[in-house]
């Protein structure tokens, strides 16, 4: 008979004395799931989104929403891409070269008479080629992350280099700048968007409700003891880099169609965005926690901050320094909360061990007399 | 003989649990006083106050006759008290020297003085007897090398108390012998010795007198010339508390895991032992014999240089956790919080952790439902009262996380359970749940390797007594034994007791 | 246990133990310069130019500077992404600034290009510290942050505009061509540093501090060691050499625009870890940071001069940091003792984050 299905021998099993426990209601277990980190995100947005409309009227318009939208695709990518690598308590420094690798490999095969889309398909293949090398490395000869993906980044952007030259290769076949620039069925509605919103949704869908995606939090938590527990640890921990390197290969993809022109350095000063983002959306740097809809609203909150601030007067740069004081101040904040979280915790915890003690002197002594009795009884 | 410190009347408590019940004592310069207990009598307590690690809610301590508070670890260093413990807290990358005089270099004008302190410090090692380099970075060191680099640390700094907190779990007869020998020095010197151990035999042997500390109280202290080990054993344990040992008989079947010769150079050499169904077999022994260790190479944590292992008729060579969870086997680890869970996750995550995989649906989908389905199962079994479900196990006690991890382990249905030091801190009713599952196991065929360091515990669960020495088994028991014997075997004082197997 | 050896003697140990493996790095680094300087002078004249090797040594000695501060952070179990940003920012301070003090005459515009530069970047490298030790914000998350908002500092201070080589006094732009006693300037002033940085991560208790907080940082704690202070210290000295770095950036370039320095904090970090500075604190040294710096620039001179492409380069400093830290990685576990039961013991990070999740 199995284990679990076998009655418990002895006393029976103590009354709970909390109230509250598993009947509570589908409201409040989905607003307590949803943590506060999101709802933050999101009064964010639409404070900022607000205020930008009250100052330019046409900030809500068709058109700017869209161009919001498209800008919005390259990092987007990139920051889903390196999300599940730092949620595995990892990091990946290398993701823009990735990207410059693939997006260069994929313009010079188009340029020597392959088929466009056979050339992203093979630019694909790379960036998942160049994340197993990553992940091969650090997991293998057990590396430090931060090292391995630093001297990656060069190498990648390096080998691209070498590859372009200083040259730039233009004029994409129209398909593709449709893909990258293009609306839905001719709309506004850029499919970018809609091809960014798809792959953060299979994204979700693998972190949040697959076994692989609890694996890669567990990992995050606490890493030997998801060994201990049979997690496939060094499995996962590879997977993730090959994640990563696909997303900047699509990321590569979506920046030919909507920029239409390939270069060596396309996209170096997305690396710090995209981990802006990723941390932004509630991802904890040390792993074990966070999520795809928070890295998409932060991502969201990036963009129309960005765009806010530009509507406002400030210049690019001014724009930058302010996603990094707000970086700053999310961080601090989120420190804050934790630390007040855990002291409630901790209150809670003694609570635990003092209802613990106090049952179990009551239990002790019931149980005593009922082993005495089963005694008597001529067990 | 004038006290250089001395506890009055010391209370203790960590959230509602009192640690420690109005102990004093008092010691005296050169006297080498031994302090025993069972695990979670005290001790470690008494060290932390000592050092200043934590303060009493009540209670004085008193240094050198004037009344003193340690605040923080560095008051309690500057009043002369220094601890080393198992694992010396040092700097690996650094040079012994720089290890010794941390925090309290010399200088000349201001300058570090390296070659005076390189002097200085080779002088303390010849003292230690330990002919290294002290230029040496101390990640190079082996433990015992480091402990004495601890010791010469505190005598560096004019420490008049030197705590010893078990030090020679880790250590080789050999190097036990040394440390003796320097123990000796100091007594010599007039530095007092605080000595902690399990091993009665070397605290017979090394120390003036004994303070028998029992749920943090003391109970005995002695001249140790005026007791027997026996009489230790006795006061350490106390009560009579075999009711709270729910063992129940099981059906014993047939030998499900068989060892030969297993061996990991400088962990564990030419163990042999035979597991049958149903069976609890017991590993006692002193810290440091090299039980965990030996678990954890069944487990696939660590490596195996030779030997043999067959489970359930096949040979076996376990590669990973992994591999050797497919096989049949689980591992509920020493230190749970650490080797065992994982803090940022929910109960029924944790609990559900090595079953994952069998849970899974169409596109590897991990269904909430029967996740928490599988959670209410194992809780009720288990019986755990930890409120809404969703809780980090951060969240629970001590008790609540260990049935957490156990629950993962009867998710497995293994066909041999490794359990090591289960009842480990824990409160006495999640103790005894816990047994009792346990007891529940071995009745449904389970055969169970019950790793602990209580007597009482080991001795009234087991069917049969693997005690381990310094790697090796030195006996295999059939129940009932007595304390003494189990004693003897695992410190190596030859006894006229028969093994039988 | 028959198993465990006995200790071995005072000479073995003596030997073996090698006395500093710190000190063999540095040798070991040394013996690779010259294999390499050797080889290529050996193989190619244009290498041999005097020109050419002046150059060199001035890159690197720009590069060494900055990477030392970047050693210091790296040794506390930190890390600086900043310190690019860092360099760019002081130097357009100070080169548009230089050419409006006249005010004090010669003496007076020497301290002035002196002193800001390294002024701007202690207060830049306090942001550093404070955020990294009172907001507890991890280094990289930190520093990367203020990454952002020091190059966009950059761009707003410069409003599109440069500084050009005829704003800045002339000794400061003939300083980089300028030799003493044979040798370029640059490297004496490098030389310098190095050796006060060396005195002072050796011979003083502050430097100490720092490779004890990277080496044990609980230990440090538990020594009463102001981590904290120490490390906004560290930051601050760091920012003080990039500044600095900025200045030896205006007088090589001349002309200052809003992306200076971007992009240089992967040269510095690969020099500093080619140069032993171990990512995980607690090893290395100033001079380790500096002979990395002229090994990597060696290298991409003897690339540049083979007519490797430029984009090379890039691909070296790559390459060359994971091999380095492989090869350290191997060194030291090959030398690492385990102890029994610290086979038990979870990694560091574990560690630190279960014991900060349940205590606090």
């Amino acid at each position: 008979m199995s284990i679990l299905l076998r009655r418990p021998t002895g006393r029976e099993p103590r009354p709970s004395t909390r109230h509250d426990d598993n009947a509570e209601s589908l409201l409040t277990t989905f607003l307590r799931r949803i943590m506060r980190w999101e709802i933050g995100l999101c009064l964010l947005i639409v404070i900022v989104t607000i205020g930008s409309s009250t100052a330019s009227s046409n900030f809500l318009s068709p058109f700017n929403l869209e161009t919001m939208a498209l800008n919005a695709t390259v990092l987007g990518f990139l920051a889903l891409g390196v999300a599940p690598v730092i949620m595995t308590g990892d990091i990946d420094l290398s993701v823009a070269s990735i990207l410059a690798l693939s997006g260069v490999v994929m313009a010079v095969l188009w340029q020597h008479g392959t088929n466009i889309w056979l050339a992203a398909l093979i630019a694909i293949v790379l960036g998942a080629a160049l994340g197993l090398v990553n992940g091969l490395v650090v997991v293998m000869f057990e590396l430090p992350s931060l090292a391995v993906t630093l001297g990656s980044m060069s190498t990648y952007t390096g080998i691209a280099f070498l590859v372009l030259q200083g040259n730039a290769i233009i004029n994409f076949p129209a398909p593709l700048v449709q893909l990258g620039s293009g609306g839905l069925f001719g709309s506004d509605f850029p499919i970018a968007t809609l091809v960014l919103l798809l792959f953060a949704s299979i994204l979700a869908f693998i972190l949040h409700l697959t076994g692989f995606g609890k694996a890669v939090f567990a990992i995050g938590g606490n890493r030997q003891a998801a060994r201990f527990s049979g997690v496939p640890v060094a499995r996962t921990r590879i997977l993730v880099y090959v994640i990563a390197g696909v997303f900047s290969a699509l990321a590569a993809i979506f920046y030919l169609g909507n920029f239409d022109t390939a270069q060596a350095n396309m996209a170096a000063d997305q690396l710090l965005p995209a981990i802006t983002a990723v941390i932004l959306g509630g991802v904890s740097a040390y792993g074990g926690s966070g999520t795809i809809p928070g890295v998409v609203l932060a991502l969201i909150l990036l963009q129309v901050l960005e765009t806010g601030l530009g509507v406002a007067g400030l210049s690019g740069q001014e724009q930058t320094i302010s996603v990094g004081v707000l970086l700053i101040i999310a961080i601090s904040g989120g420190a804050a909360i934790n630390a007040a979280r855990n002291r409630s915790r901790r209150r809670e915890q003694r609570a635990d061990i003092a209802r613990a003690d106090a049952e179990e002197v009551t239990q002790a002594t019931s149980s005593i007399g009922s082993e005495q009795q089963a005694h008597e009884q001529g067990q | 003989m004038a006290s250089i410190i001395e506890l009055q009347d010391i209370h203790h408590s960590y959230g509602a649990v009192e640690t420690l019940r109005g102990v004093s004592f008092s010691l005296s310069p050169g006297e080498v006083v031994g302090l025993v207990g069972e695990n979670g009598a005290g001790k470690s307590t008494i060290v932390k106050v000592l050092t200043g690690v934590v303060q009493p809610f009540k209670g004085t301590i008193v240094v050198q006759g004037s009344e003193r508070v340690f605040a923080n670890p560095r008051v309690a260093r500057e009043a002369g008290i220094a601890a080393m413990y198992q694992e010396p807290m040092l700097f690996p990358d650094l040079s012994i020297t720089e290890n010794i005089f941390a925090g309290h270099q010399q200088t000349r004008r201001g300058t570090i003085a390296w070659r005076q302190m390189d002097k200085e410090a080779r002088v303390l090692l010849a003292q230690l007897d330990l002919p290294i380099d002290p230029q040496t970075p101390v990640y190079q060191l082996r433990v015992a090398e480091r402990q004495l680099v601890e010791i010469a640390k505190a005598l560096s700094s004019g420490a008049r108390l030197l705590i010893l907190d078990e030090p020679t779990a880790v250590l080789s007869a050999r190097e036990v012998d040394a440390l003796y020998t320097i123990v000796r020095g100091l007594k010599a010197r007039g530095v007092t010795i605080l000595f902690i151990s399990h091993r009665l035999e070397e605290v017979y042997q090394w120390t003036d007198r004994v303070i028998v500390l029992r749920d943090g109280q003391k109970v005995a202290e002695k001249p140790t010339k005026d007791v027997t080990i026996p009489e230790l054993i006795r006061d350490m344990v106390g009560r009579e508390i075999a009711t709270l040992y729910p063992k129940q008989p099981a059906k014993i079947g047939d030998t499900i895991l068989e060892v030969k010769g297993l061996t990991h150079r400088g962990y564990f050499e030419d163990v042999s032992f035979a597991l049958r169904q149903g069976e609890i077999l017991g590993f006692a022994g002193l810290v440091g014999a090299g039980r965990t260790e030996l678990a954890q190479s069944l487990f696939g944590i660590d490596p195996i240089d030779s030997g043999q292992i067959t489970l359930a008729g096949y040979p076996f060579h376990p590669r990973s956790p992994r591999h050797a969870i497919s096989c049949g086997l689980a591992y509920l680890p020493e230190n749970r919080l650490v080797h065992g869970l994982v803090p940022t996750m929910t109960i029924p995550l944790n609990m559900t952790m090595s079953v994952w995989k069998r849970l899974l649906t169409l596109l590897g989908v991990l269904p909430t439902g029967r996740m928490n389905r599988l959670t209410d199962t194992l809780s009720r079994r288990v019986r755990l009262q930890a409120g809404r479900r969703d809780r980090l196990v951060s969240a629970l006690s001590g008790g609540n996380q260990q049935k957490v991890v156990l629950s993962k382990w009867l998710a497995v249905e293994p066909r041999v359970l490794i359990l090591d030091e289960p009842t480990h801190g824990i409160d006495v009713g999640a103790k005894a749940d816990i047994l009792t599952i346990i007891s529940d196991l071995a009745q449904a065929g389970v055969g169970i390797l019950f790793i602990s360091s209580e007597m009482e515990e080991v001795r009234s669960m087991c069917n049969r007594l693997v005690v381990m020495r310094e790697g090796h088994v030195a006996g295999i028991f059939a129940s009932p034994v007595d304390s003494k014997t189990i004693m003897t075997a695992a410190s190596g004082i030859p006894s006229t007791v028969e093994a039988s197997a | 246990m028959s198993k465990r050896p006995v200790m071995p003697s005072s000479l073995e140990r003596g030997v073996s133990g090698m006395a500093q493996f710190i000190r063999v790095r540095e040798v070991g680094l040394i013996a690779i310069l010259v294999i390499v300087s050797v080889m290529a002078a050996i193989t190619l004249p244009a290498f041999r130019n005097g020109v050419n090797v002046r150059e060199l040594l001035n890159n690197a000695a720009v590069v060494a500077v900055v990477a030392i501060g970047e050693s210091l952070v790296l040794m506390s179990r930190q890390i600086d992404l900043s310190v690019g940003a860092i360099l760019g920012l002081a130097a357009f301070i100070t080169g548009s600034l230089i050419s409006q003090v006249n005010v004090l005459g010669g003496v007076g515009v020497v301290l002035v290009a002196i002193l800001l530069p390294l002024v701007i970047g202690v207060v830049l490298g306090f942001v550093n510290g404070l955020l990294i030790s009172f907001a507890r914000m991890p280094a990289i998350i930190a520093t990367l942050a203020t990454l952002s908002i020091y190059s966009g500092l950059q761009v707003l201070v410069s409003g599109g505009s440069q500084v050009y080589a005829y704003q800045v006094p002339a000794w400061l732009n003939q300083l980089y061509t300028s030799t003493w006693l044979g040798v370029g300037s640059f490297v004496w002033i490098g030389a310098a540093w190095v050796l006060l940085f060396s005195f002072i991560m050796r011979m003083l208790r502050w430097g100490r501090d720092l490779y004890a907080m990277g080496s044990n940082p609980e230990a440090a704690r538990y020594m009463a060691i102001p981590t904290r202070r120490r490390t906004i210290e560290a930051f601050m000295v760091c920012g003080a050499l990039a500044g600095f770095g900025g200045l030896l950036y205006i007088s090589q370039y001349g002309n200052v625009d809003a992306t200076a320095g971007a992009g240089f904090e992967l040269t510095v970090i690969a020099a500093a870890v080619v140069g032993g500075v171990s990512l995980f604190g607690g090893s290395g040294s100033p001079l380790g940071a500096a002979l990395g710096s002229v090994l990597l620039l060696e290298i991409e001179n003897v690339l540049a001069l083979l007519k490797i492409s430029i984009f090379a380069q890039q691909t070296l400093q790559g390459v060359a940091i994971i091999l380095a830290v492989a090869l350290y990685a191997v060194l030291m576990r090959r030398l690492q003792q385990p102890a029994s039961r610290a086979r038990n013991q979870p990694d560091i990070d574990t560690q630190r984050r279960v014991k900060t999740e349940v205590q606090q």
